[in-house]
């Protein structure tokens, strides 16, 4: 008889095991999430919104009112959702190509409007769900299906810095972090402070959580965690970027 | 704060976008989506003024697709939401009304048609009819109503929150500029004088008790993962479609006993048609006035019947035959013979319908 | 100099085309100047050709100088801003919209030029301005007023019994608010019946329906 692993109590257990692959960073994020919801005791009434890619494979994860929507629109949806009913706590599950590229306008008009919701959006790089194409945070040089001779920032760009350009936008009020998969205490101390955060009505809470993708990466478990661990923080900087009162570190927007 | 925005009722003169802000507050609109397009703009601007003395809500958002999914948001809340758009702004809407037609939610979307395609003008047309009742990637699983006066746009208002909530398609109210922009008289009404029930939103998300522990978590979705699973709901979807088609369906007539031709149009043109048939018929020739309500689902045994006795049709739209399309489609194996007055893009007069009718009749 | 403004769609630009009309008509030189910005439809561009035949001097945009109405938004004509310079009478037609009365603010000389009349449009049937307190209310949102019109009707609908509610309205508000009603308006026939004054005063304005013909 296989015994389960201890879950967060937040998590439907008859969904488990989840649809994830092996390795995939997702599982972690929302393990993080559901510890989150379980402390908070909000699970009555928390809505999770998930978006098109992976993170659509987190429709029936928790025992949380879940509403799987169109690719980069569930920052709408949750925005709508929690300004018709104030009294929910609205989360907005996505990825990089949901978050920066297709529904960017969103996130950035979320942002600038200080709804209060809290938008999780999980970096891994590229796009998982269509194949391993180029995602605005695909590294320079990495190689994916749309970048076969590896990502040229001068034709490309350079990796979007998430959390930095929403801090910029937000004022006061504002939470703002980016978390690892690589330190998963850390990450569900974010995530819970950017619930709490939309809980006491302060305003826009941001989390982008750097993630893993063995199956596209193409990499074994070992490389898998180099590549999160080492590689990743060279472009993208984990820590708080912005909490209400300003008291952490590198503040430095007005 | 007062109850109701209106006691009774009350003859007033206003302009139609006014009139559709007055509706939505008396159907008991809760909060408003929207983003900025000529011509619904006086909506937004007449609910932002309203809404507060009755407790409603607003947020203008950052484009149309944002306007619809929040509107699917605050349905999803149990709140009745609704948004307006217009030519651009309703090409963006198909994709959020998509998800509405997938998942069965009863948005309210208010259309003042204008020019196209592209940018165009932003001053009237009847060139929305296809991407209204058909747009989006799906099946036309809507309701539609074309509306033809300030007090239809009232009244089908009015009843465009009740349809959606009672059989959970996502409703339009097609509307054009020159409905938006014109003034003319009306009744408005509140709707308990009338005898007119509204239904009840309630949540779809967010419902009492923890769930897994009191109830079954609420998980929505749009995505299947084979062929067999999604047709399994689509056909859940057209059984229930067709059923309420009879009772959505709407249609106004007169002329038809004696007519071999018949004039059809729907919404503003709709006017100049009725007017100009009512001229014919006065002097002696038998013409008969034809007009489909309800855009989506289309009053297909009214048409059918019609178009078994009269011979020909004379399909009248400020479009290049959007409403001839739809009703060709439904009128087929039925032998009348279709005839034209298309004006993409301008409006017609009753005296353009006469000279046509007379051209017709040689 | 007079201006009028009001609520959206209470029938200023109407009483703006009659009185400048009427003013050129008893043979004095007359400007007419449409400051309407919000509201792209029912302005004074596609009348202007036969309010100049009249004599009027319209300053207004023709449809076909702008481009893209609607969509590049309702552009302020540069003559306006000298409206007030220009010699002979000068009637002001001023849009709607929240503060539409501040359009004022763009013209030069508005806010100190004596002369300048400002006159509330009111029509009884708009639902909000409906009640002798709301028009108090509103009204007391437009800044400097120094009278009101009552301008009410029902479109084809109107009758003679319903101008004369609109007086007996908009009359005790004008009292409320310590300014006078300078005219009751009324469509030349109903004006026949009604006779020089209504039944509250205030004298009768005979004037015909031009801005159905001015939709967009």
């Amino acid at each position: 008889m296989s015994v389960q692993p201890a879950m967060p109590k937040s998590w439907r257990v008859d969904t488990k095991p989840h649809k994830f692959c092996p390795g995939c960073g997702h599982g972690l994020v929302l393990k993080a999430l559901g510890q989150a919801i379980d402390e908070l005791g909000i699970q009555d009434r928390a809505v999770f919104g998930c978006d098109i890619g992976c993170s659509l494979l987190a429709w029936d994860f928790f025992n949380v009112d879940t509403i799987q929507t169109h690719h980069g629109r569930t920052t709408p949806v949750i925005t709508g959702l929690k300004r018709a009913n104030p009294n929910l706590v609205g989360i907005a599950y996505m990825g990089d190509g949901g978050g920066y590229a297709i529904g960017s306008q969103h996130l950035v008009n979320a942002a600038s409007r200080n709804e209060r919701i809290t938008v999780i959006l999980v970096n891994n790089t590229q796009y998982g769900m269509t194949g391993g194409q180029m995602a605005p945070t695909t590294l320079p040089g990495q190689k994916t299906e749309t970048t076969p001779y590896g990502r040229d920032p001068e034709k490309t760009g350079y990796p979007t810095q998430g959390p930095e350009m929403v801090a910029a936008i937000t004022r006061e009020g504002a939470y703002v972090a980016r978390g690892t998969v690589a330190n998963l205490r850390q990450l569900k101390n974010y995530l819970k402070k950017a619930l709490e955060n939309q809980m006491a009505g302060n305003g826009f809470s941001f989390v982008e959580v750097l993630s893993t993708c063995p199956t596209n990466w193409r990499t074994n478990a070992e490389e898998t965690w180099k590549m999160v661990e080492q590689e990743l923080p060279r472009y993208f900087k984990v820590g708080e970027i912005k909490v209400p009162g300003g008291q952490k570190e590198g503040e430095a927007n007005g | 704060m007062p109850d109701k925005p209106i006691e009774g009722e009350k003859r007033v003169f206003m302009t139609g976008n006014e009139v559709v802000a007055w509706a939505a507050l008396v159907a008991g609109a809760d909060i408003m989506y929207g983003y900025p397009i000529t011509p619904q703009n006086e909506i937004m601007h007449y609910w932002t003024r309203l809404a507060p003395k009755f407790g409603r809500e607003f947020l203008q958002t950052e484009d149309e697709l944002s306007a619809g999914f929040t509107t699917i948001g605050g349905v999803l809340a149990g709140r009745k939401a609704f948004t307006a758009t217009a030519g651009p702004g309703n090409t963006l809407m198909q994709e959020p009304m998509s998800m509405a037609e997938a998942m069965r939610l009863p948005t309210v979307v208010v259309i003042q048609q204008r020019g196209g395609p592209s940018t165009a003008t932003v001053i009237y047309s009847q060139q929305e009819v296809t991407m209204t009742t058909l747009g989006g990637n799906g099946e036309g699983l809507r309701i539609v109503y074309s509306t033809a006066n300030h007090q239809e746009l009232f009244d089908y208002t009015i009843k465009a929150f009740n349809t959606a909530w009672k059989y959970r398609f996502p409703t339009f109210v097609l509307g054009d500029g020159y409905q938006a922009k014109m003034r003319e008289s009306l009744t408005i009404y509140d709707p308990a004088s009338r005898g007119i029930e509204l239904v009840e939103a309630e949540p779809f998300l967010g419902k009492p008790g923890v769930p897994g522990v009191d109830r079954p978590p609420t998980q929505l979705r749009n995505t299947y993962n084979v062929e067999e699973e999604l047709y399994e709901v689509l056909e859940g979807y057209f059984k229930d479609y067709e059923k309420i088609a009879p009772e959505v369906a709407e249609h106004e007539a007169f002329g038809l006993e004696d007519a071999d031709l018949v004039v059809v149009s729907h919404g503003v043109v709709s006017r100049a048609c009725k007017a100009a048939v009512k001229e014919l018929r006065e002097g002696g020739i038998k013409v008969g006035y034809f007009r489909p309500i309800t855009l989506r689902p289309l009053p297909v045994d009214a048409i059918r019947e019609t178009a078994s006795k009269a011979r020909q049709f004379l399909v009248v739209e400020s479009a290049n035959g959007q409403l001839a399309r739809l009703l060709k489609e439904v009128a087929y194996g039925c032998p009348v013979e279709m005839l034209s007055l298309f004006k993409p893009g301008v409006g017609i007069t009753a005296e353009d319908v006469v000279s046509r009718v007379k051209e017709i009749a040689g | 100099m007079e201006a009028y403004i009001g609520e959206y769609a209470s029938g200023k630009s109407e009483v703006a085309v009659n009185r400048a009309i009427f003013l050129a008509r008893s043979g004095r030189r007359v400007n007419l100047v449409d400051l309407d910005i919000v509201e792209p439809c029912y302005t004074l561009r596609p009348i202007k050709k036969k309010l100049t035949e009249m004599g009027i001097n319209v300053v207004a945009w023709e449809t076909r100088e702008m481009m893209g109405l609607g969509e590049t938004g309702c552009i302020f004509h540069p003559a306006n801003r000298w409206a007030l310079k220009l010699s002979g009478d000068v009637i002001l037609d001023i849009g709607y919209g929240v503060e539409g009365a501040k359009t004022l603010n763009l013209v030069e000389g508005a806010a100190s030029d004596p002369d300048l009349k400002i006159f509330a449009v009111v029509n009884v049937a708009r639902p909000m301005t409906g009640s002798v307190e709301e028009i108090v209310q509103y009204v007391r949102t437009l800044g400097k007023v120094d009278g009101l019109i009552n301008n009410s009707h029902l479109g084809d609908e109107t009758t003679m019994e319903f101008i004369q509610e609109g007086a007996r309205i908009v009359g005790e508000a004008a009292r409320q608010l310590g300014i006078p009603v300078v005219a009751t308006t009324a469509l030349e026939e109903l004006a026949r019946v009604i006779g020089t004054h209504d039944a509250a005063g205030h004298p009768v304005w005979p004037i015909k329906r031009y801005m159905p013909q001015t939709l967009w």
